[in-house]
C-alpha cells in the first residue's frame, strides 16, 4: 500500500516505543501494520537521516550480537512532532471515513 | 593484479551513492551492508538458502536509482563537499594576511567617497552609480567582519544582502530592469548558485557544524 509522506510518522513511533536500528525499524513497520505497509527498505535511512538533520533523533553506536551497530532513538522535539502528527492523522483519517461512509 | 570481484551489493550501493561526497557514501554502505547483513540472516534462519536470501534482501532495498535520489536531498554531494573543503579559501586568505582584511573593508569606500565629492558639486543623478555600488560592494565584502555567526543574524544578513543587491540593480536600471533581466540573471548566476549549494548544505547539516562561510 503506497502511504508516501506518513514514513517519517511510523519511524517516530517506532522509535517512541524503544531505540532501535534501522533494520529493527522497518521490520517493526512491517509488522505492526500485519504486513499492509510494505515499503522499499532503502528509503527508510535517507528518512532516517532527514529526520535526524530536523533533530527529531539522534543516532548512536550500539553493539547488538558482537556487531556494532547504529541505532537511533526519538528527541524531545521528535516526541512532540510525533504527539502533534498523530492528532492530524486521527482528524483525516475521521474526516475521509466520515466522506467515504457517506458514499 | 588482482580483478575485483563486485558482487549485486556492491553495485546496488554505487548507484544509490552516485555523485554522493566520499564520507557521504561510506556511511550509506556501512548502513545498507548492516542492513542487509540482518536481512539476510533473519531469511537463512527463517530457512531460506543463502542465493534466495541474498537475492530477497537486495530485491527488499527497492530501486537503487530511487534511493540516490533521496540519499541526495539529506546527505552531502561531492559538489557540496567539495565547496566546503574549497569554498572558504577566500576568508582564510584573508585572515592569513592582515593588509588585505583593511583593503577589503576600504574598498567599498572608494565609491562612497566618489558619491561625496559629485554630490559636493551638484551631481546629483551621477552619485547614484557610485553610491549603489558601494552599498553592493559592502554587502558582499563587509559581511565576514560583520557579528553575523548566528543562526538569525545569518539569516538577517542574507536576506539584507539580496534585498540591497537586487535594490542596486533595480535602482541602477531604473525602468529598464525588467528589460535587462538577463543581464542581471547572467551577472548573478555564479552568487546564485552559490547560496543555493549553501541553502541545501545549511539543510543537510546541523547547526553545529556549519562552518562561517554558511553564514554568509
Amino acid at each position: 500500500m503506497n502511504f508516501k509522506g506518513t514514513l517519517p510518522t511510523l519511524i517516530l513511533q517506532a522509535l517512541a516505543e524503544e531505540p532501535s536500528h534501522g533494520y529493527r525499524i522497518a521490520q517493526r513497520i512491517k509488522a505492526r501494520s500485519k504486513g499492509v505497509l510494505d515499503f522499499k527498505e532503502g528509503t527508510l535511512y535517507p528518512a532516517l537521516h532527514k529526520l535526524e538533520n530536523e533533530g527529531l533523533v539522534a543516532s548512536y553506536e550500539g553493539v547488538e550480537q558482537g556487531r556494532t551497530r547504529r541505532y537511533y532513538r526519538i528527541t524531545k522535539s521528535g516526541k512532540a512532532v510525533l504527539t502533534k502528527d498523530r492528532s492530524e492523522w486521527r482528524e483525516l483519517s475521521r474526516a475521509v471515513t466520515l466522506i467515504l461512509e457517506e458514499a | 593484479m588482482t580483478a575485483r570481484f563486485e558482487t549485486p551489493l556492491d553495485s546496488w550501493i554505487g548507484r544509490a551513492t552516485c555523485d554522493l561526497s566520499l564520507d557521504s557514501a561510506a556511511q550509506v554502505r556501512a548502513e545498507i551492508v548492516e542492513h542487509f547483513e540482518s536481512a539476510r540472516e533473519t531469511a537463512i534462519v527463517a530457512g531460506t538458502n543463502a542465493a534466495d536470501a541474498d537475492r530477497a534482501a537486495l530485491a527488499a532495498l527497492g530501486d537503487a536509482r530511487a534511493v540516490n535520489c533521496q540519499y541526495r536531498k539529506v546527505l552531502l554531494t561531492s559538489a557540496e563537499a567539495k565547496m566546503l573543503r574549497e569554498g572558504n579559501w577566500e576568508a582564510r586568505a584573508v585572515c592569513a594576511r592582515p593588509w588585505l582584511k583593511t583593503l577589503m573593508q576600504a574598498i567599498p569606500a572608494i565609491p562612497l567617497a566618489v558619491t561625496f565629492v559629485m554630490l559636493s558639486r551638484g551631481e546629483a543623478a551621477g552619485a547614484r552609480l557610485p553610491f549603489l555600488a558601494s552599498l553592493a560592494l559592502f554587502m558582499f565584502l563587509a559581511g565576514p567582519f560583520l557579528p553575523v555567526y548566528t543562526t538569525w543574524r545569518g539569516r538577517v544578513y542574507r536576506a539584507a544582502k539580496w534585498a540591497a543587491l537586487i535594490a542596486v540593480f533595480v535602482l541602477a536600471f531604473g525602468a529598464d530592469s525588467l528589460k535587462y533581466f538577463w543581464l542581471i540573471a547572467s551577472c548573478l548566476w555564479i552568487p546564485i548558485w552559490t547560496e543555493a549549494t549553501r541553502m541545501s548544505i545549511r539543510r543537510k547539516l546541523p547547526v553545529a557544524q556549519w562552518p562561517k562561510q554558511l553564514y554568509l
